[in-house]
């Protein structure tokens, strides 16, 4: 990922622009996770705001060998996520003037699987233009290979071969950043989750 | 028992693209090592068939953007921060109406576009997250954060209807009864208000939303809809 490094090495030395960019490239995606896991928009904005902060203020931890910059946000992402819901839960003891209910559970799926699906989503669009073709006809139309072949007029080898390696490319690239596999990220508070 | 099938086939088979033979059945039985190969891909097969959904999330939002700017802009520069003001009495009550109606008029000026230009400069001092009380519907609730010059942004979502109007106030926690009146909220989604100069924001840090009647009795309904803790 060389744009990766590029990229974090302008974030190291203080240049405000690669934090823009930044953000352009995965703000969408922290906002998508926070919004999954709170269930709720102006929370999840806000989170996306103390990640982004975060993550300038904290850039120098930020480490190309052990992940992407996507990656190591989502992982900042939980974490503010899950200091917000125990905030709000706080509050909610705090008022006991009034009784309140306990917040309502809004995960409905693992937030390991939402961060998985960014990773590899954000892997998909990396990938040379042939092999990810071929491999969204494979996942999003549920076409064999001799099917592809006849779609795309690629030869049934060379199908066989872009979905060969795409397939090991989405697997590094999950092995890296997913949550799942990545254990840093599946331990600790995110379980609370 | 074979050898370790081979990498090429264990994509095949995850993908459902080829069906087992019965010696890789077999194999597969009593390998582990190949079993994990062929769970891993198949995860990653079934990954990658969610991302669809996915695949075009929308930007996200400028105001965002601005709000990390400027909270950025505050790491840089040496902030005042959450000064202790003198302890305020809340303010007598026949002031409130005339400040409501003044805070109306702020809102209607400003807008969001006020708000972005505003996040500019603005360092964040407090934010909080509010959450519904028992009577409201779970999925009611907002946000506040509160800026360095005095300004209070509110988002909320889902309140309740009111034959009223939605009132913000900053309580004492500690002191019961004793309260600011921020404003009314507009019927929409995002405003911005403005918290009266000198208040304590260590003391008065519970945001308070309430159902307000039209019964000219400027003090707390005693209905509280949204709840939350300011913290730095």
């Amino acid at each position: 990922m060389n744009s990766d490094n590029e990229l974090a090495e302008r974030l190291r030395a203080g240049d405000e622009t690669a934090l823009r960019e930044v953000y352009d490239r995965h703000g969408a995606a922290v906002l998508h996770l926070a919004q999954r896991l709170l269930g709720n928009r102006a929370d999840a904005e806000d989170v996306t705001q103390v990640t982004f902060v975060a993550a300038w203020t904290g850039r120098d931890g930020f480490d190309p060998q052990r992940g992407t910059i996507l990656g190591w946000l989502l992982g900042i992402a939980r974490r503010k996520t899950v200091d917000r819901i125990r905030a709000a839960t706080r509050d909610q003891r705090t008022t006991e003037s009034v009784q309140v209910q306990a917040p309502a559970p809004v995960v409905e799926e693992s937030p390991d699987r939402v961060v998985d699906r960014l990773v590899v989503a954000d892997e998909m669009k990396r990938l040379p233009e042939e092999q990810r073709r071929t491999l969204e006809l494979a996942f999003f139309d549920d076409l064999s290979h001799p099917q592809i072949a006849a779609v795309t007029g690629l030869p049934l080898g060379t199908v066989k071969s872009h979905i060969r390696r795409g397939m090991a490319n989405l697997r590094r690239r999950w092995e890296v950043d997913g949550a799942t596999t990545f254990g840093s990220r599946s331990t600790g508070p995110s379980r609370a989750l | 028992m074979q050898q370790h099938l081979d990498p090429d086939r264990l994509v095949l088979l995850a993908l459902s693209e080829e069906v087992e033979e019965p010696t890789e059945i077999d194999h597969l039985e009593h390998c582990a090592g190949c079993r994990h190969e062929i769970q891993a891909l198949r995860d990653v097969a079934e990954i990658g068939a969610e991302t669809g959904a996915i695949r075009d999330l929308p930007a996200p939002p400028e105001h965002v953007w601005q709000a990390i700017r400027a909270d950025v802009a505050a790491t840089r520069a040496p902030v005042t921060g959450l000064t202790r003001h003198r302890v305020r009495r809340a303010r007598p009550r026949w002031l409130a109406p005339v400040l409501a109606a003044a805070a109306a008029a702020v809102i209607a000026a400003a807008g969001t576009v006020g708000f972005d230009r505003f996040a500019d400069r603005a360092p964040v001092l407090a934010r909080a997250t509010l959450a519904p009380l028992e009577t409201v519907p779970p999925n009611a609730g907002g946000a506040v954060q509160v800026f360095s010059d005095g300004r209070l942004r509110i988002d909320v979502q889902n309140l309740p209807l009111t034959s009223g109007f939605h009132e913000v106030w900053l309580l004492d926690p500690d002191t019961p009864g004793k309260m600011v009146a921020v404003g009314n909220l507009p019927g929409r989604a995002e405003a911005v208000l403005t918290v009266p100069a000198g208040t304590d924001l260590n003391r008065y840090r519970l945001v308070d939303i309430s159902d307000e009647p039209h019964d000219g009795d400027a003090t707390h309904s005693g209905k509280s809809l949204l709840r939350g803790t300011l913290t730095k």
